[in-house]
């Protein structure tokens, strides 16, 4: 049985709303977004400084808060509520989970103190076309020089793959699949922005050609596949978030417009929708917290539940985005309201790291259909 | 059959801890079982009520109930473990709907001779108790209903007709909602009657439902002269104790109903995978989702149970967790009716039915679900209004 959250998980909960809604409004996404900016510097380092954020599920000995999937599901739904420009998930949800997953201590002991100070941003690289966590999709190669290594290869769809310092690797090796840490600024590492629907999250494809990169010292393919489910679950969490923002943005709008001289919002046709979309986000947020409590304790059945939240939450965060903007009518069709930032960031989610429909074949697959 | 409790023992509520709490239920369950179900209908009520009766005179019925009138009066996390053991025991269910509508209204609102008269009987089965809300005039908008009582001396003179009444045909009491007031008076004229389905003028016929079965009924009342002490709560003010629950004691039955629809599910998974469907990736991907939303249907019935224990209240999970239930059990049946293809077709007339068509009269039973016991528009509407709080509609007559 799944436990509910407790005192603690709500006052992080709170801090983290409340600091974000004071730091990371919609306006400062937007000018950020506009700005091409991956970040506000000061806002970093002080989710870093005052919050712990970045360290919440670090272990204590590399100077984290020692928590881990249920406290940073917490944080992500915040984060992802608030549309927050930060390379957040990239560096703690995807490196600083497969860091902490790896056993290699030498890079656990230099890398996991300066993600949770804030100091660095780091990224993960599995599968070289589609950026999903898929040790069988890996292209990049990784050659013997000496004491290191060398990679070849291009990574697509890599989030925050142009400002990050640090970007965490998968290449096939003569010996098999291996991670190996790459200094982002070393010479050979082509970073190329790539557009996309999503204006809160840059992506980047990343060439690699005969890079310097030092390996990881773990079975890589047991790394990934659980760090796969970690980042399922993270993703889920943020969009949740995301949903919850946007239904209550609807909800909020429907209460004040008016039409034929009454709030719109008590129309049948709209309440019946709003009941439906309650219905799919209430699910979801059930479904993060079930997933995270599950993988927090290595439960078996949390990479079935990774993998349920995942494909439902998907779907669920689109939904609600796109009744968000009907429901604004045609001034949720206009560039100046945030309606289709959400949409933006709904639709990306969906499609990276494993889409539903790979992540319903998953559910089939693991519950023995 | 029955078993008598012994003076000096413990009542089974009384168990130390949890673990022996449960230990004690399986225990009980597994060696005081009913027995096999029988196949004859008649047999079969016979066979319900005497295993309530046993579990009355055992102490184990009622969870939530206050142990004066039979029940167990469990705290909250028990209610569960009890849903629980009671679920993989898989013994009879209670006969009527009285345990979990009118029984909470009378051990809320009734007077001490009512809960004396009433409540032990209905928990033992050896009176079965059905509803009489809906006429048909008056559905999903309720307070519009039209069957009067007048009251002459110490008696309420009924007339009028009542329909959809589950189990109608078993019934031995009738919890009804009747007009006192004025035509007009809506809400505020309406009065909770009990009324003895023996009474002279009380004529109950089945329905067949559109599976053939006749599980419901109407009733119909022509000059039927009810006692004054068959009245909860006061004359014109029935209307609030419509909803009246117990605790949280459906909550405490999510558990069982997500492990049910489970069973089900992986029924459903089992006759696809030996007929060699499970290959086709569209069934295999229709089949996940049902997988998905089984176990999201588990881990709603769980945060809510948190919520309650936690903080006392269910929190907003228990408002959609029946549109989500609806959802998944119609669109599940009708899903395994299209998996047989033209074979999903033929009915339990034939031997050549698959499964005894319990797919075909699911997709057909299930069409109640978003029907009976508030349609699923109005929980729409609910859900909007009084967890999102959207505005009423101002066409509506007020609540």
């Amino acid at each position: 049985m799944i436990g509910g959250l407790t005192e603690e998980h709500e006052e992080l909960r709170e801090t983290a709303r409340r600091f974000l809604a004071d730091k990371c409004g919609l306006s400062q996404t937007r000018a950020l977004a506009e700005a091409g900016a991956s970040r506000d510097d000061a806002v970093w380092r002080q989710m870093a400084e005052q919050l712990m954020l970045q360290g919440i599920a670090i272990p204590e000995e590399y100077g984290g808060a020692g928590f881990g999937p249920v406290e940073l599901a917490l944080v992500l739904q915040e984060m992802g509520r608030a549309l927050v420009v930060a390379p957040y998930f990239s560096t703690v949800a995807l490196a600083g989970q497969a860091l902490t997953t790896c056993r290699d201590e030498r890079a656990r002991a230099h890398w996991l103190p300066r993600i949770a100070d804030g100091s660095i941003t780091a990224t993960l690289a599995v599968a070289d076309g589609t950026g999903e966590i898929d040790a069988r999709a890996v292209e990049t190669v990784a050659a013997r020089d000496g004491e290191g290594w060398r990679l070849s290869g291009t990574k697509r769809f890599v989030i925050d793959g142009l400002s990050a310092d640090l970007l965490i690797v998968a290449a096939n090796a003569d010996d098999g699949l291996g991670l190996f840490l790459v200094d982002g600024s070393s010479a050979g590492v082509q970073r190329e922005a790539l557009p996309n629907l999503d204006l809160t999250r840059p992506l980047a494809t990343v060439a690699l050609d005969r890079v310097d990169a030092v390996r990881i010292e773990d079975d890589a393919a047991t790394v990934v596949a659980k760090v796969a489910d970690l980042v399922a679950v993270a993703l889920a969490a943020e969009q949740v978030g995301g949903a919850s923002a946007a239904l209550e943005m609807a909800v909020d709008y429907l209460k004040l417009r008016e039409q034929f001289g009454r709030p719109i919002g008590s129309f049948q046709a709209i309440k019946h929708r709003c009941a439906d979309l309650l219905l799919e986000v209430e699910s979801a947020v059930n479904a993060v917290n079930a997933a995270a409590s599950l993988l927090a304790v290595g439960d078996p059945e949390g990479p079935i539940a990774a993998s349920v939240a995942a494909a439902w939450t998907s779907r669920a965060y689109t939904h609600v985005t796109k009744e968000n903007i009907q429901f604004h009518g045609g001034i949720g069709f206009t560039w100046e309201h945030d309606a289709h930032l959400f949409l933006r960031r709904a639709k990306t989610s969906e499609l990276l790291l494993g889409t539903p429909a790979h992540h319903r074949a998953r559910v089939a697959e693991l519950a023995g259909i | 059959m029955t078993v008598s409790v012994a003076s000096d023992t413990l009542h089974p509520r009384d168990a130390a801890t949890d673990e022996e709490f449960r230990a004690t239920l399986r225990e009980f369950l597994a060696t005081q079982g009913p027995g096999p179900r029988p196949r004859d209908p008649g047999e079969r009520v016979a066979w319900t009520k005497a295993w309530h009766a046993i579990l009355v005179d055992n102490g184990y019925a009622g969870p939530s109930w206050p142990v004066e009138y039979g029940g167990m009066d469990l705290p909250f996390n028990r209610q569960v473990i009890y849903q629980e053991e009671i679920a993989r025991a898989k013994v009879p269910g209670p006969l009527g709907t009285g345990l979990g509508i009118v029984a909470p209204t009378i051990i809320r609102y009734g007077t001490e001779e009512q809960k004396q008269r009433w409540l032990r009987p209905m928990l033992r089965a050896d009176k079965v108790w059905c509803q009489g809300y809906s006429e048909p005039g008056a559905g999903s908008d309720l307070p519009s209903l039209r069957t009067t009582a007048r009251r002459e001396g110490d008696e309420y003179v009924v007339n009028g007709q009542k329909v959809w009444t589950s189990g109608g045909l078993l019934a031995d009491m009738l919890f009804c909602l009747v007009r006192t007031g004025t035509p007009e008076s809506r809400q505020k004229g309406i009065t909770y009657l009990n009324i003895d389905a023996r009474t002279p003028g009380v004529t109950i016929r089945p329905l067949k439902n559109i599976a053939g079965g006749k599980g419901f009924a109407e009733v119909f009342f022509d000059d039927v002269r009810v006692p004054v002490e068959n009245r909860i709560g006061e004359e014109n003010e029935g209307w609030p104790l419509v909803r009246t629950s117990l605790g949280h004691e459906r909550a405490a039955g999510a558990m069982n109903q997500a492990a049910a629809f489970r069973r089900i599910l992986t029924e459903l998974v089992s006759l696809a995978q030996e007929r060699g469907l499970t290959h086709d990736p569209l069934v295999r991907d229709r089949l996940a989702d049902f997988e998905i939303r089984v176990r999201l249907i588990r881990y709603n019935a769980e945060r809510v149970i948190a919520g309650i224990m936690a903080k006392g209240e269910p929190g907003p999970t228990s408002s959609v967790s029946r549109l989500m239930i609806t959802n998944f059990e119609q669109e599940l049946n009708e899903f395994a009716v299209d998996l047989l293809g033209p074979e999903g077709i033929i009915d339990k007339g034939s031997d050549q039915a698959v499964q005894r068509a319990r797919w075909l009269q699911g997709f057909l039973l299930t069409r109640a679900s978003s029907i009976g016991a508030g349609t699923a528009e109005i929980q729409r509407n609910t859900i909007a209004e009084q967890v999102l709080k959207l505005p009423y509609d101002p066409g509506m007559p007020p609540r």
